[in-house]
């Protein structure tokens, strides 16, 4: 009922941030680095709890408000990993960039928090606290470059309609939970599955509502208008965060409501999420083309690939989900690497904004663009990086399940999408970079960006073992209900 | 075992990595030391496994060593086949790669890329390896294809000069040609049989030919399909293994460097074709029209191109045309079924081809990159040792016995003259004049280089010395192979078919081959020209290489031209360009921007596009249900 | 005596205005801030509508803690609004449109 270890990783991390706004209170500016280590450190701490518990069966805690499985605990794992990465990557940045002494950390393990609790969440209420735990630290992290206007004016945006989108998530599970008369997910998805064939309107109602909030936080078409503004305002370290571990921690939630709570309504969620993913990966590719600055061609890459994710849930079997997550993961290394490399170039007083701004990459730091064309390959699809099986497996559990039409569409786009991607590598390779002077990289952000981008050709060339795992997370008997 | 293999296949690609990558970094030295040191290890493991199988008897092994994807019942495999023929190919491929790494530290001293050929010549071999080892069509395509790349950008290795960019362009081309050929062969092989696994083809095979499967490829006629899979499969081997019409690519090969005309141009990827049909070898048996086609091809390219190199001044020409030559009488051994013979003059060719080859470079080093022969001559006071193991070479090329050429091209004409199938005759009369043919080219280049007069001029004369011992080593090491390899794989009736061959018809033509070249450039050098004089109108056909290259210029590149300019006027750019290409462009472009406005940047804009959203969506599930 | 059915449309009602105030307002950004707020307070009120309804806790409990999300939400927001407000001097929406496109 009330087991404490199963919420180790969560109680470690929240002292943590304790420990870590009481240090920087009291370290000087100078010693920023106690800050980050400390932050740092709580990710490892954190990632070696979430292990250490791994194996004990699925249970549900807390009189079900919070569930220990592995698919929490693995995008945990990923969440951990990846934030790791923003940090290391970020660290010059926000110092350079005038951005606070310890806040940006502060800020960011609270959203880490959040996340943990989100992708755990097995009650509405502690969803909604885990989503807006993530969330409201992204506004504030978002705005922390108080001199910058598009900083702050991206700020606004994203918070005012954030705030929207979580009301009507909330007028959604208020419905449903009215119509259900609970708050717990598995309860909610007994009730709906007692009287599958006709359900009662209030249930649709819900349905759309949720499913917009969750769209919104995913980023899909017509709830997207929110995500370039906010990639290409915010400071780019406040970029590479939120579009790294929150969209892992959101497909979590999207898992969760979908999946485990409302399979009764997958009829009419297919529905919906075709015609959002449709309309998200055509928007996406297509409004990529015209962009001329990198942030916001990335964002709208992002928008199409939240269509493709969405894929695998439109395909509505184990193989679509398990595909599904593992295009999170691949989306998440990828855009953790391109963010990466935009918050890596980034100097004092000087943010790279346009493709422009990679031009001759190659003449200044060869290793920093062939990462750098490895991540657009991956995100183009190609082999063999990862991002050509993501794009495989989806595509398989689209054919097994007759969404023909749909996996054609999906190619044709992705096809355009090559376009935009492409583009990037011609201006890095080919064009004379407009600054000579060449580029080079702190040990440690060097390694990492090495890592990364070769993780992405290490998953493309092995995937098998990734594959079975996020297969093996949607078994019939990991799952609680 | 597949750590063995793992320690044969992963070295050189590491090598090649390292040299290439980090190549301006580790410098020169150490570039060809960890390319040597891959390579090596690949020769040592090479030997491990040539023992367990050839000496020790071991049987056949099928490693799935990674399932890299899997698409329904098909499944993309990462594996190995092992048996004797695999194990004498790695044993043939890292030698002469061992000793052609070793050899190019002399010959590429003081090149500008001389790092970027290490890591070539290292990926090659990886390549290569690949391509021996693979249990699986795709395996053995992706290797086809990487060599086929390697041998593109070595042959071009120096791009600035214009004869090796065409040459480069050339084979590349040429190669894509056949390849729709193999392609199609596999893609029959994935219908017929359901897998691209090599076991389970051939085992099936005889199944399937006994139910007779025949296709229609025109209206009203009616193929076997193990034929059209046969043959589409040969004619990839055709366009790697440069067999007639699709040799005229290898000549050209001959503007790289001259290690690598040894290695890729003559040992090793030439004789994939030849490597392919054997491992084929059951699915081949069971077509004797296929074994016909395969049998007339190899017998003509071995006489005809033979013929060619004749007329050919140019010192590495000579020995490429000898290529094209000897490798048709390997695809005639094929052809008559005579598999193992096949191989086995594919083994003893890569050692005195390599050895013909590097003594050629050796000889073109010593005068500053002078390839003519004619400039050459009396070489022979210079360059003793250069001498003697091109001599060798020579002799075993000629199938002088107890040379090794003399074992497995006498066990080529037997098996040629033995064979019943529709053609044989043909091919056994080709044969034999292409003896004569061999000896009298191959001595022509041999009295032209080295005995004579000495044309080149006095104050070059002190300038011609030997070469250091990375040129020499890999000479004398592949001399002793080519005396030795015949005499230790017929170590019984070695000697009683070495006497044998003295009241044969072969042995005196090859003899008679030489005599005429000693008496026609040595002792009466005149009677070259006067014959060409006499006889210009074959001495023209020859030196147009019987007008295949000027038919592929008209017919093939003017009338393709021609046509693509046809298309490219009226298709391409009406129809295409403006239409679909630009107006797709266009149209996109329009539909970018568009779409762009909608994001017009005021909040309340966004809210709105949400909630319209919203309300679509509940008003479209509402009126569903 | 309210049937479930009149209190819900209320809140619709209720939801619907704040839905339009956000659309509909053009110059002030405080006034978005308070349709974020009315948004929330129609979803509570929903809660306990359904809370009372269903004799159930659980919606009621739920309320509590959207309040205090709120709190926090609403400090977050007027902070930003303040950074706005001290760098461009205006706190007018539709000024509020550099980024676009």
């Amino acid at each position: 009922m009330f087991n404490f270890t199963l919420i180790l990783p969560e109680l470690f991390v929240l002292c943590m941030v304790c420990v870590v706004m009481l240090v920087d209170l009291f370290v000087e500016q100078r010693q920023q680095v106690l800050t980050y280590a400390l932050t740092q450190l709580t990710l490892v701490g954190a990632a070696i709890l979430t292990l250490c518990i791994y194996c004990i069966p699925t249970t549900a805690n807390f009189s079900g408000l919070t569930v220990h499985d592995h698919l929490g605990s693995v995008l945990k794992l990923a969440i951990y990993i990846t934030s790791f990465f923003v940090f290391l990557y970020s660290r010059n940045y926000f110092r350079q960039q005038n951005m606070g002494k310890g806040e940006p950390y502060l800020l960011g393990l609270c959203s880490i928090l959040g996340m943990m609790v989100l992708v755990s969440a097995h009650n509405f209420l502690t969803l909604y606290l885990g989503l807006e735990l993530m969330s409201l630290p992204i506004y504030a992290l978002t705005a922390l470059q108080r001199d910058k206007e598009q900083a702050l004016e991206a700020a606004i945006k994203y918070f005012i309609l954030g705030a929207l989108a979580s009301a009507l998530l909330l007028y959604g599970l208020s419905m449903i939970y009215g119509a259900s008369g609970s708050l717990d997910i598995t309860q909610v998805a007994n009730v709906i599955g007692a009287n599958s064939t006709q359900h009662p309107l209030i249930f649709v109602f819900g349905l759309v509502f949720v499913v917009a909030g969750l769209a919104f936080k995913i980023g899909l078409v017509p709830f997207h208008m929110w995500l370039p503004d906010v990639y290409t305002g915010a400071p780019n370290a406040a970029t590479l965060f939120l579009a790294v571990a929150p969209k892992v921690a959101v497909i979590g939630m999207t898992i969760r409501l979908l999946v485990e709570c409302l399979p009764g309504l997958q009829v009419q969620w297919q529905e919906l999420l075709i015609v959002i993913s449709v309309l998200s990966m055509i928007l996406g590719n297509f409004v990529a083309i015209v962009q001329t600055n990198i942030k916001r061609m990335l964002a709208y890459s992002t928008i199409a690939h939240g269509g493709y994710i969405l894929l695998g849930f439109i395909a509505g079997t184990a193989a679509g989900y398990s595909a599904a997550l593992f295009y999170t993961l691949a989306y998440a290394i990828m855009s953790l690497g391109a963010f990466g490399i935009i918050t890596l170039l980034s100097k004092q007083g000087f943010d790279v904004e346009t493709i422009e701004d990679l031009q001759g990459l190659n003449d200044r730091n060869p290793w920093l663009a062939f990462m750098m064309m490895l991540l657009l390959f991956s995100m183009a699809g190609l082999p063999p990086t990862i991002g050509f099986f993501a794009k495989l497996s989806l595509i398989e559990a689209l054919v097994s399940t007759h969404f023909v039409w749909l996996a054609c569409i999906a190619m044709l786009v992705a096809v355009i999408g090559v376009y935009y991607y492409l583009r990037v590598i011609k201006v890095m390779y080919f064009d004379k970079p407009l600054d000579n002077k060449p580029f080079s990289l702190a040990w440690d952000a060097k390694m990492a960006i090495t890592i990364n981008g070769l993780a992405i050709l290490y998953f493309g060339i092995f995937p098998g073992a990734l594959i079975t795992l996020c297969q093996q997370l949607f078994w019939s008997g990991t799952m609680l209900n | 075992m597949q750590l063995l293999l793992t320690a044969i296949l992963l070295p050189p690609l590491l090598g090649a990595i390292l040299a290439g990558i980090f190549g301006t970094i580790i410098g020169r030295v150490a570039s060809h030391r960890v390319t040597v040191l891959g390579v090596l290890i690949s020769f040592i493991c090479s030997c491990i496994i040539f023992k367990n199988f050839i000496l020790d008897h071991q049987s056949t092994q099928n490693i799935i060593a990674y399932t890299w994807g899997t698409s329904g019942a098909f499944q993309f495999n990462v594996g190995f086949l092992i048996d004797n023929l695999t194990a004498t190919m790695l044993m043939v491929v890292t030698s002469v790669s061992l000793l052609v790494h070793v050899y190019s530290i002399g010959y590429m001293r003081g090149d500008a890329g001389y790092q970027r050929f290490f890591s070539y010549i290292s990926l090659f071999t990886f390549a290569m390896l690949m391509l021996i080892t693979a249990n699986n069509f795709f395996q053995l395509f992706f290797g086809w294809e990487a060599v086929g790349l390697v041998s593109y950008l070595l042959i071009g290795f120096w791009f600035t000069r214009e004869p090796a960019n065409f040459g480069s362009l050339k084979a590349f081309i040429v190669n894509r040609v056949s390849d729709v050929g193999f392609i199609l062969g596999i893609g029959g092989v994935i219908t017929l049989f359901g897998t691209v696994d090599f076991l389970p083809v051939l085992a099936q095979a005889p199944k399937v030919a006994a139910s007779l499967p025949t296709i229609s490829l025109f209206a009203g006629t009616s193929w076997s399909i193990i034929t059209v899979i046969c043959i589409l499969l040969f004619i990839g081997a055709m366009g790697k293994s440069a067999q007639m019409p699709l040799h005229i690519w290898l000549p050209e090969s001959m503007e790289g460097p001259t290690p690598i005309s040894a290695l890729i141009h003559a040992a090793t990827m030439v004789t994939a074709g030849v490597y392919m049909v054997a491992r084929l070898s059951p699915l081949y048996e069971l077509s004797a029209s296929a074994l016909t086609f395969i049998l007339v091809i190899g017998a003509t390219t071995a006489l005809f191109t033979g013929i060619l190199g004749v007329v050919q001044n140019d010192i590495k020409r000579v020995i490429a045309y000898s290529t094209l030559s000897q490798l048709g009488y390997m695809v005639a051994a094929l052809g008559a079924s005579a598999f193992a013979a096949g191989i086995f003059h594919l083994v003893t060719h890569a050692a005195f081809k390599a050895l013909l080859f590097l003594a050629a470079g050796s000889v073109i080093l010593a005068l500053h990159h002078e390839q003519d022969m004619r400039k050459m001559g009396g070489l022979r006071r210079y360059l003793p040792l250069t001498y003697s193991c091109f001599l060798v070479g020579a002799l075993a090329l000629a199938a002088i016995p107890p040379f090794s050429g003399f074992y497995s091209k006498d066990a080529i004409i037997e098996a040629v003259h033995l064979s019943t199938i529709h053609g044989a005759s043909y091919a056994y009369v080709a044969l034999m004049i292409g003896v004569f043919v061999t000896a009298l080219y191959i001595f022509r280049a041999f009295f032209m280089t080295f005995h004579g007069s000495c044309s080149a001029n006095s104050a070059s004369q002190d300038n011609i010395r030997e070469n250091g011992w990375v040129i020499w080593l890999p000479l004398v090491i592949l001399a002793i192979a080519s005396i030795t390899i015949g005499m230790i794989v017929k170590h019984a009736d070695a000697l009683q078919l070495a006497l044998h061959a003295f009241t044969s018809l072969p042995f005196w033509l090859a003899i008679a081959g030489i005599v005429t070249a000693w008496f026609c450039y040595v002792i009466r050098p005149a009677i070259p020209a006067m014959l060409a004089n006499k006889f210009s109108w074959l001495y023209y056909i020859l030196i147009k290489k019987y007008g295949f290259d000027d038919f592929n210029q008209i017919v093939f590149v003017r009338g393709t031209r021609a046509l693509a300019q046809l298309l490219y006027n009226y298709g391409d750019q009406r129809l295409i360009d403006d239409g679909l290409v630009n107006g797709s462009g266009r149209l996109i472009q329009w539909i970018s921007a568009t779409l762009k406005r909608l994001q017009t940047g005021y909040i309340y804009n966004y809210a709105l596009a949400m909630i319209i959203g919203v309300l679509a969506l509940v008003l479209w599930q509402m009126l569903i249900a | 005596m309210i049937t479930l059915n009149s209190a819900l449309i209320v809140t619709a009602i209720l939801f619907s205005l704040s839905l339009i105030g956000l659309v509909l307002n053009r110059h002030n950004l405080i006034v978005l801030l308070m349709c974020v707020e009315l948004m929330l307070l129609a979803v509570n009120t929903n809660f306990i509508i359904f809370s009372h309804f269903l004799n159930d806790l659980a919606g009621q409990v739920f309320v509590f803690f959207i309040l205090a999300v709120a709190a926090a939400e609403a400090a977050i927001g007027l902070a930003i609004l303040i950074l706005i407000f001290r760098k461009q001097k205006t706190i007018n929406v539709s000024e509020l449109n550099t980024l676009k496109g």
